[in-house]
């Protein structure tokens, strides 16, 4: 079998007595699209910090293309392609918009080629993301759709073999939602790359993934194809149990 | 309008160096003692700003490696070349820098203000302790200092090499990297950034300028303690001139140290007892209606000609 992406091995974050992130393994290879999803306070987006090397681990490891990076600071899942939004974008705001793709470019993807040639150019990136004509504009004058875009493209920017997306749609009208799951799609099938994806507005997300992990208190209760991960027992009380919206049966829009 | 090149600026600052080479002859010895302080003070300014203000950090510590190239002055005049002990005074602080950036440059905000004053003193009371248990001193005299025309070319050479290295810093990846550590640490480091690395090697670099200059100035004096040298006024004189001109270009800060000496000098001469009053006052209006500095008035100026 090939060798994943990343890898992560029995990974758990705690805090003090309240355990976040509890023995999550998923593995994740080139050309994946993965959705996770999870009611409020899962642990998702701290599994994804533990991901991206912004926390470390209590315990369990994070295999990135066969390096064990545990313990490593962000920088280096950074180089060795992990790149990754914020649920709340962090765009640098005082720079204009290319400079903020151009910054990945300098740093994390630095040493590695995209797939894609026409990758290698901040303008070129603020183009397909249909930021061109804002390209000059201090990040923080953008519009937050815009600016969630933009985070998209300083993570291109890093040319990234596994791209992380927290709540990229949170916010976004439903035209804007369709527009950036589309893209993101684009994205992974140009570049090749692996995607996993969060999203607490499910049924956006079942639609354009082809694999999805649910957690719930922190564990992967599931993880498969969209279609049976709706139809499980477990998924459904977990959230039907709590607040949220109950897991319908996505209607297939895959390309 | 051509945006000016990183070349443009460097040619610039050489011609103005040049220039400036020849006051000496030119101007009175009074104009020449403002001069030698307004250069000073831009070498302090712009090589505080290299750092701060790309990064948002607010060193104190400009006194800490003033004083330490005085002392490498004090203690190597007589046995080393008035050049040698500056390029000496610079590496002492860039050294002194790099060993406790690697310690402090973690914390922010107020945090990193306080401990980098608190360097200052740390090193002030150490040498005190030092001088007066080992070599039985409180200060030292300089003796035969030499010429004010070679203290005034070396200062000049200093801070002009102060603003090639900010012009050159930030045109570099590494200015790109304190800019976005400035902005925001965290994600600066997801994008590939070891910002610690970063900051340590530019905290390092900026602390040269301050430690050479204090090698060049210390001379100026003719009796040299810790209380005279690592006094903080020198350091919080450098943050206000930086703040006031700008903290993030590099003209600003030179600027505004020439307004801040030839202000200082004449309110001094003119209102010997209301001189300080006076200018703290302009100091709160300059910052309340003024919080982008002197810098953000050419910023005005030219947003307002290119909408028109």
């Amino acid at each position: 079998m090939r060798e994943p992406l990343l890898a992560a091995q029995g990974v758990s974050v705690r805090f003090g007595g309240l355990v976040a992130v509890d023995a999550v393994d998923l593995a994740v290879h080139a050309g994946e699209l993965v959705g996770v999803i999870g009611p409020n306070g899962a642990g998702k987006t701290t599994f994804f910090h533990a991901l991206s090397g912004v926390l470390v681990p209590t315990s369990g490891c994070i295999v990135i293309v066969g390096d064990d990076l545990t313990g490593e600071g962000a920088h280096a899942f950074a180089r060795h392609g992990i790149a990754r939004t914020f649920q709340t974008p962090r765009v640098f705001k005082e720079m204009p918009a290319i400079d903020n793709v151009r910054f990945g470019l300098e740093f994390a993807g630095r040493t590695r080629s995209h797939a894609h040639d026409a990758f290698d150019e901040p303008g070129t990136i603020l183009e397909f993301l249909g930021l061109a004509d804002v390209a000059a504009v201090p990040a923080g004058g953008l519009t937050p759709s815009k600016q969630r875009l933009l985070e998209i493209g300083m993570a291109l920017g890093a040319r990234p073999r596994v791209l992380l997306l927290d709540e990229v749609a949170a916010g976004l009208t439903h035209a804007e939602v369709e527009l950036t799951a589309q893209l993101i799609r684009r994205v992974r099938d140009e570049l090749g790359l692996a995607v996993i994806w969060i999203e607490h507005a499910v049924r956006v997300l079942m639609d354009y993934v082809e694999r999805v992990a649910v957690l719930h208190q922190g564990r992967k209760i599931a993880d498969g194809d969209p279609r049976a991960v709706a139809k499980d027992a477990g998924v459904i009380e977990a959230y039907l149990g709590e607040q949220g919206e109950p897991v319908t049966e996505p209607g297939r829009k895959a390309a | 309008m051509r945006r000016f090149t990183l070349r443009d600026s460097i040619a610039a600052t050489v011609l103005a160096a040049l220039a400036l080479a020849a006051m000496p002859w030119l101007m009175s010895d009074f104009a020449l003692a403002l001069t030698l302080t307004c250069l000073m003070y831009a070498g302090l300014a712009v090589s505080w700003a290299m750092f701060c203000g790309a990064t948002n950090c607010l060193s104190l510590a400009t006194a800490a490696f003033f004083g330490m190239g005085a002392y490498v002055t004090a203690w190597g005049i007589g046995t080393l070349a008035y050049g040698l002990g500056v390029l000496l005074g610079g590496l002492a602080a860039a050294a002194f820098a790099a060993l406790v950036g690697a310690a402090v440059l973690h914390l922010r905000g107020a945090y990193f203000a306080v401990i980098t004053f608190g360097l200052g003193e740390l090193v002030r009371h150490a040498i005190t302790y030092y001088e007066k248990a080992y070599a039985g001193t409180v200060g030292r005299v300089i003796s035969e200092p030499p010429e004010t025309v070679t203290i005034y070319h070396v200062v000049l050479l200093v801070s002009a090499l102060a603003v090639v290295t900010a012009l050159v810093v930030r045109a570099s990846r590494l200015g790109l990297a304190l800019r976005g550590i400035g902005s925001d640490e965290e994600r600066a480091r997801t994008l590939g950034v070891e910002t610690r690395r970063a900051k340590i090697l530019a905290f390092s670099l900026s602390a040269f300028f301050p430690g050479a200059l204090g090698a060049a100035m210390a001379v100026r004096w003719t009796y040299i303690d810790p209380l005279s040298v690592f006094n903080p006024f020198i350091g919080f004189q450098t943050v206000l001139i930086a703040m006031v001109g700008g903290a993030h270009t590099i003209l600003g800060p030179i600027a505004s140290s020439v307004l801040f000496s030839v202000l200082t000098e004449y309110l001094r001469l003119q209102f010997p007892y209301l001189f300080l009053v006076i200018l703290g006052l302009l100091l709160i209006l300059l910052v309340l209606y003024l919080p982008g500095g002197l810098a953000s008035l050419l910023e005005r100026w030219r947003w307002g000609k290119s909408r028109a």
